[in-house]
């Protein structure tokens, strides 16, 4: 029904997608997988009319059809869901809900509110949603605006005779179990009208939702699976081209740390809004890893030890020194390295060059007399280069233009070459491949065998229990419980979420 | 890809191809002694867009510079007679004073720069009104020509001001390339949120910027005050504009992060060019604002980095 053929498209030195043919059935839910880079996005866009191809043709129903641009492919009855919410946060439910087609309820030049309310509980309705239209969006949960964006895109169905084509991009991933099995619920009652590409790097949920899935990997689709015969392993082996390490956390290679030596002592600190009585230490060579869901304050404390925020009671000491001035400056002084969520804004300077970047946090160490002396900085990079392995044609390339694995390993080596003897991570694997997630893991066990204290902030619980010694479970901005991750006797999955929530 | 590759040299392209068709229209102006005229006319205004270059870079601006220049202009004058030669360093200290005010003003307060320089310039032309009793001062020709009269002597043939731009170019360039100060500025510039992440004092980068920019203004008002010897408070009107627009047709967008002093030294010669040719073409001097105003919305179309942007324009 929708057909995409022998898709191409280039983008200046990357071949994005090659020879890329995909299909769609009525009624169909098909999944689509891939690391990051693989061409997902790419394919997304070019199938809501963000990008188009430079090679091949779209078809509805036999049609050959070209979109110039998402309004067009809507007008065909493709709508897209996304993963970073296109809902404008401080527009009601209901006005973001008919955002661009506000016509269809005006008389007179004047909108009519009343009838678009009645309007928009239809299409709230439809996702089974029961909030009143009038609320303003920012105060709904991340999970009630995933579904507004549906209900959204769902508008399409009065508007369009057809049958739809529905894309959801990672919709999984800001929301808890039983919202995911809910939206799995709508998705599968609406087949009688759409077909929906499912979008995510869980597989288990591909799997799980999806009648077939294509596996794209370097651009090419290169295995479809059906819905009988899918096997997770399987499809990551595909995803990857390779077997993934059974060691993949390297939990062998944890060590015990050396419990005398105190970094970090936080005692009953509290920032208001954000976490209450908080206290632990963090010794050298520990991993010490904050569980929680999104907004239970474990990017707070990590950003208070930064000095990027200020507690607002308790104390803090860093190796044995009390801090009453907390800035990233000072918090740089005390050999504290902060590898941020938003590695492309905050971590690496898009525009500097690798040795730029590598030495931006210690500038004094390379500067006489205020003259930087760039001989000592390239030989820095390149012993870095080497040591973590990035892959970069040299020291001079704009870290912008490099991958996000080799951007992380940068924003790594800033820290690890300026001495940092405590690393904050936040989310250091989000948004990486799964090899270049492996060296990250690969680098945190050996930070930890040198004696680096390291505050945690994973990307998915399994990664927490993997690379921690000791797990804390924070809900709402308060401490739950503390577990212990010794190797062979490390909590399980059920018993992190069951403190979390 | 071959456009990104050519970006960068976009301005030079220019400024050689508007060189040729004012040089064929007009012959005379590839004169070198012309040209060393018309060069050494600009030398303000290069001072002037030099130091403005590092507000830009950062990502902000400073509209205080023009009057900053009318205010040194009058101070000046009305201190020349009593320091002479030294007055050089009052006019430094009190451009790095107001400079370095617009900077605290933006960084403290989270004013935008362009307002707060734009504040900060009316203080500065109040002060200068205030200073000169809103009346044109003159030097004393004898006082001039101790303190400064080798400033307009020449040495082989080159003109001392264009020495004197020379040496500036050639500090504000190492200070941009070689020194730890110019890559704070380049981190701040083209990424602001990981310098505060890599602990650099950013506030400390801007403030720093904004006094650049403010003592480059006022050398800018001494040059030009000795040169026409005396002091007003509207004397460097119209250096604003074409300052900014030296700047950008440079090649370093309002949006900051690349281009730099020597891409201004490239825009002053375009608008030196610009300015020639309005000459030949008998603009009236009236129309030439006109001109580099549009000229102006021009560079920041086509310079500006719509990336860093997100499509939010207000």
């Amino acid at each position: 029904m929708f057909e995409l053929k022998t898709i191409d498209k280039h983008f200046p030195g990357v071949h994005a997608l090659q020879d890329v043919d995909f299909h769609i059935h009525r009624g169909e839910i098909v999944g689509l997988v891939g690391e990051n880079g693989a061409g997902k996005s790419t394919l997304m866009k070019i199938i809501y009319g963000a990008y188009q191809p430079d090679g091949g043709t779209i078809e509805i129903d036999g049609k050959s059809v070209r979109f110039q641009n998402p309004r067009q492919a809507m007008d065909n009855g493709i709508g897209m869901v996304f993963q970073e919410q296109s809902l404008i946060p401080n527009l009601t439910v209901m006005e973001n809900i008919f955002l661009g087609y506000e016509n269809q309820f005006v008389k007179f030049g004047v909108i009519n509110w009343q009838a678009m309310s009645t309007a928009a509980k239809e299409q709230l309705a439809k996702v089974k949603l029961d909030i009143d239209p009038n609320t303003i969006t920012m105060e709904l949960s991340f999970g009630q605006r995933q579904l507004v964006e549906l209900a959204k895109v769902l508008t399409l169905e009065e508007r369009i005779q057809g049958h739809l084509v529905i894309l959801l991009d990672e919709p999984t991933s800001v929301l808890a179990e039983e919202e995911v099995n809910l939206l799995f619920q709508i998705v599968r009652d609406l087949t009688k009208r759409a077909s929906f590409i499912f979008i995510s790097h869980r597989i288990d949920e591909v799997l799980e939702l999806s009648d077939r899935i294509y596996v794209i990997k370097d651009g090419k689709i290169v295995d479809v699976v059906q819905h009988d015969e899918a096997e997770v392993t399987a499809i990551q082996q595909k995803m990857v081209g390779r077997d993934i390490d059974k060691e993949y956390y390297r939990e062998q290679k944890q060590k015990p740390y050396n419990s005398s030596e105190v970094l970090v002592t936080f005692d009953n600190v509290s920032l208001d809004g954000i976490y209450r009585n908080i206290s632990f230490d963090l010794h050298a060579g520990e991993v010490l890893t904050l569980v929680g869901t999104e907004g239970s304050g474990r990017e707070g404390i990590l950003r208070t030890l930064y000095g990027m925020e200020q507690c607002t009671s308790g104390s803090v000491k860093i190796k044995g020194e009390k801090v009453t001035h907390f800035s990233a400056t000072a918090g740089v002084s005390r050999s504290i390295g902060y590898i941020p969520r938003e590695r492309k804004i905050e971590g690496i300077v898009n525009g500097m060059n690798v040795y730029e970047n590598m030495t931006l946090s210690q500038l004094k160490n390379f500067r006489y007399l205020g003259v930087m002396n760039v001989p000592k900085e390239k030989s820095l990079a390149t012993a870095w280069i080497e040591r973590l392995g990035i892959k970069t044609p040299s020291v001079y390339k704009d870290c912008g233009d490099l991958s996000g694995g080799n951007q992380q390993k940068i924003v790594l080596a800033k820290w690890r070459s300026g001495g940092s003897e405590i690393i904050l991570l936040d989310h250091p694997t989000r948004g990486l491949d799964i090899g270049a997630k492996e060296d990250v893991y690969e680098m945190i066990r050996e930070m930890s065998d040198n004696g680096i204290g390291i505050l945690l902030v994973a990307d998915t619980l399994e990664e927490a229990i993997g690379l921690s010694h000791t797990i804390m479970v924070l809900k709402d901005g308060e401490f739950q419980k503390g577990f212990d991750c010794k190797p062979g006797s490390k909590p399980s999955l059920y018993d992190l979420v069951h403190h979390m929530i | 890809m071959s456009f990104k590759f050519l970006k960068p040299y976009f301005p030079w392209i220019t400024l050689v191809m508007l060189t040729i068709i004012v040089g064929i229209a007009n012959p005379g102006f590839f004169s070198p002694a012309g040209m060393i005229i018309l060069i050494a006319d600009i030398v303000p205004l290069l001072i002037m867009a030099l130091g403005m270059t590092f507000a830009i870079y950062i990502g902000g601006i400073d509209l205080s510079v023009q009057q900053i220049a009318n205010m040194i202009t009058v101070i000046t004058t009305v201190y020349l007679a009593q320091f002479g030669i030294w007055v050089v360093f009052i006019v430094i200290g009190v451009g790095a004073l107001f400079g370095t005010l617009s900077g605290y003003v933006t960084t403290r307060f989270y004013v935008p720069s362009f307002v707060s320089t734009l504040a900060i310039g009316f203080v500065a032309l109040s002060v200068a009104k205030w200073l000169s009793g809103q009346r044109a001062l003159y030097m004393d020709a004898t006082f001039r020509d101790n303190s400064f009269g080798w400033v307009f002597g020449k040495t082989w043939g080159i003109p001392h001001e264009l020495i004197i731009a020379v040496v500036l170019v050639l500090l504000v360039w190492f200070l941009q390339t070689r020194m730890s100060f110019g890559r704070a500025l380049k981190a701040v510039g083209s990424g602001e949120l990981a310098a505060v992440a890599s602990g650099l004092n950013v506030n400390r980068v801007k403030i720093l910027a904004f006094c650049v920019s403010g003592i480059f203004a006022a050398i800018a008002g001494l040059m030009f005050s000795v040169k026409l010897s005396g002091g007003d408070a509207q004397l460097a009107n119209g250096f604003l504009l074409p300052a900014i627009v030296a700047v950008l047709v440079g090649g370093t967008p309002l949006t900051g992060g690349v281009g730099g002093v020597i891409n201004t030294v490239c825009g002053t010669l375009i608008v030196m060019v610009i300015r020639a040719a309005m000459v030949y073409l008998e603009v009236d001097a009236t129309q030439q604002q006109m001109v580099f105003g549009i000229i102006l919305i021009i560079a920041i179309t086509l310079t500006i980095d719509r990336s860093k942007l997100r499509g939010i324009v207000k």
